[in-house]
């Protein structure tokens, strides 16, 4: 008869016992091996149990703990949201504010020159244009040809004797 | 009878589900929490304790997991029962306690702290049978050598299965793995301690029986 290892064993303790059915069929007719694996069952077993056996204090402080982190955590959240409220709120406020001056202060689009855009060089030096020409009179009119001919008399002659031999 | 109604002890407001206590706790309840604490601790404890074997760290990692189950409390949605959510939460929490572990063992060589902390005597149970309590601590001492050798998944598998002997269907519920997975990963886990394992039972089989 073939006997199981202790590998093998150890196998069939692991895994769920029902599913090695070769094994725990050759377990019931087979007391040598039987009695092995008890012995490893047994063994296993004690090796396995674990002391978290605590006294009453050790779980009550442990939950006084766990309450005061979770209080802390709770009043964080509060104060967190609120204050993402507050941001929040500050924020919309600024720009609404803000919206309402620009449409409050804006000033009226101002209608441009008609002058200014005719004559664009000369816009820089409005006090000159501004002056009266006395050439450009109705009165004189008549007496441009006469001051354009005078244009042409050089420098060196006197122009009342040029008007008066005229 | 209406008379003795009326004096009937309602059983929900005795041991309230947990449902209910939920309810209450996402309402502001903070005295429900603490119900669902003092029912779950002890249960959250052991399992942390199972995977990390360090009472400090299993302490650490039971308050963690209450934290963060009181965090998310209103994405719990029922679908599994509260406990299994919590103990999902103490595996993920001690998985990674695990591999920081892993990572800081990397540059540091505290493998002689491991070794004198697996030697440390502690009490297996109320009988006073000094060999066969110095034997099983022998034998835990050559299980946490052999399992050096696991991954930290094989490693979670294996000690759900040796310390708190949970079937593989609920290590798979609690780990979110299919069961064959399971199978897999505990197959392959035993295939790596058997050997040390088996010698050390091999080795102390001449020992009388009346002493185990």
């Amino acid at each position: 008869m073939k006997h199981y290892s202790e590998a093998d064993l150890l196998d069939t303790y692991y895994t769920q016992p029902g599913e090695s059915m070769p094994v725990m069929m050759h377990l019931a007719s087979c007391h040598d091996c039987a009695a092995r694996y008890e012995r490893l069952e047994r063994k296993l077993r004690d090796a396995a149990v674990c002391n978290t056996e605590k006294p009453a204090t050790f779980w009550t402080r442990q939950r006084l703990q766990i309450m005061r982190r979770a209080d802390a955590q709770h009043a964080h959240a509060v104060s967190a949201s609120r204050f993402l409220r507050v941001a929040a709120a500050a924020i919309l406020a600024f720009f609404l504010g803000g919206a309402v001056v620009y449409e409050t202060i804006q000033p009226a689009p101002q209608p441009v020159p008609v002058a200014a855009k005719a004559a664009p060089a000369t816009a820089a030096t409005p006090a000159v244009n501004d002056l009266h020409d006395a050439w450009q009179s109705d009165e004189l009119k008549d007496f441009h040809n006469v001051v354009e001919w005078e244009a042409w008399v050089p420098d060196n002659k006197p122009i009342a004797n040029e008007a008066s031999s005229l | 009878m209406g008379t003795l109604a009326t004096f009937r002890v309602n059983p929900t407001e005795s041991a309230p589900s947990d449902q209910e206590l939920i309810a209450r706790t996402l309402g502001g309840d903070g005295g429900a929490f603490g119900i669902l604490v003092d029912r779950f601790q002890r249960k959250i404890y052991r399992v942390a304790y199972a995977i990390v074997r360090d009472d400090i760290e299993a302490d650490t990692i039971t308050q963690d997991t209450f934290i963060q189950a009181y965090t998310h409390l209103a994405r719990f949605q029922g679908r599994s029962e509260l406990e299994t959510w919590l103990t999902r939460i103490a595996i993920n929490r001690s998985r990674d306690w695990l591999r920081r572990r892993k990572f800081v063992s990397l540059f540091s060589n505290d493998s002689e702290n491991e070794d004198r902390a697996e030697y440390v005597i502690e009490p297996v149970d109320d009988r006073p049978d000094a060999e066969r309590l110095l034997m099983s601590h022998q034998l835990r001492a050559a299980i946490l050598r052999a399992e050096r050798l696991l991954s930290s998944q094989q490693k979670i598998i294996f000690r759900l299965r040796h310390y708190e002997n949970h079937s593989l269907e609920e290590i798979a519920e609690l780990l979110g793995l299919r069961s064959g997975t399971v199978r897999a990963h505990l197959f392959r886990a035993i295939h790596k301690v058997r050997k040390e394992l088996a010698e050390w039972v091999t080795e102390r089989e001449e020992v009388p029986d009346e002493t185990l």
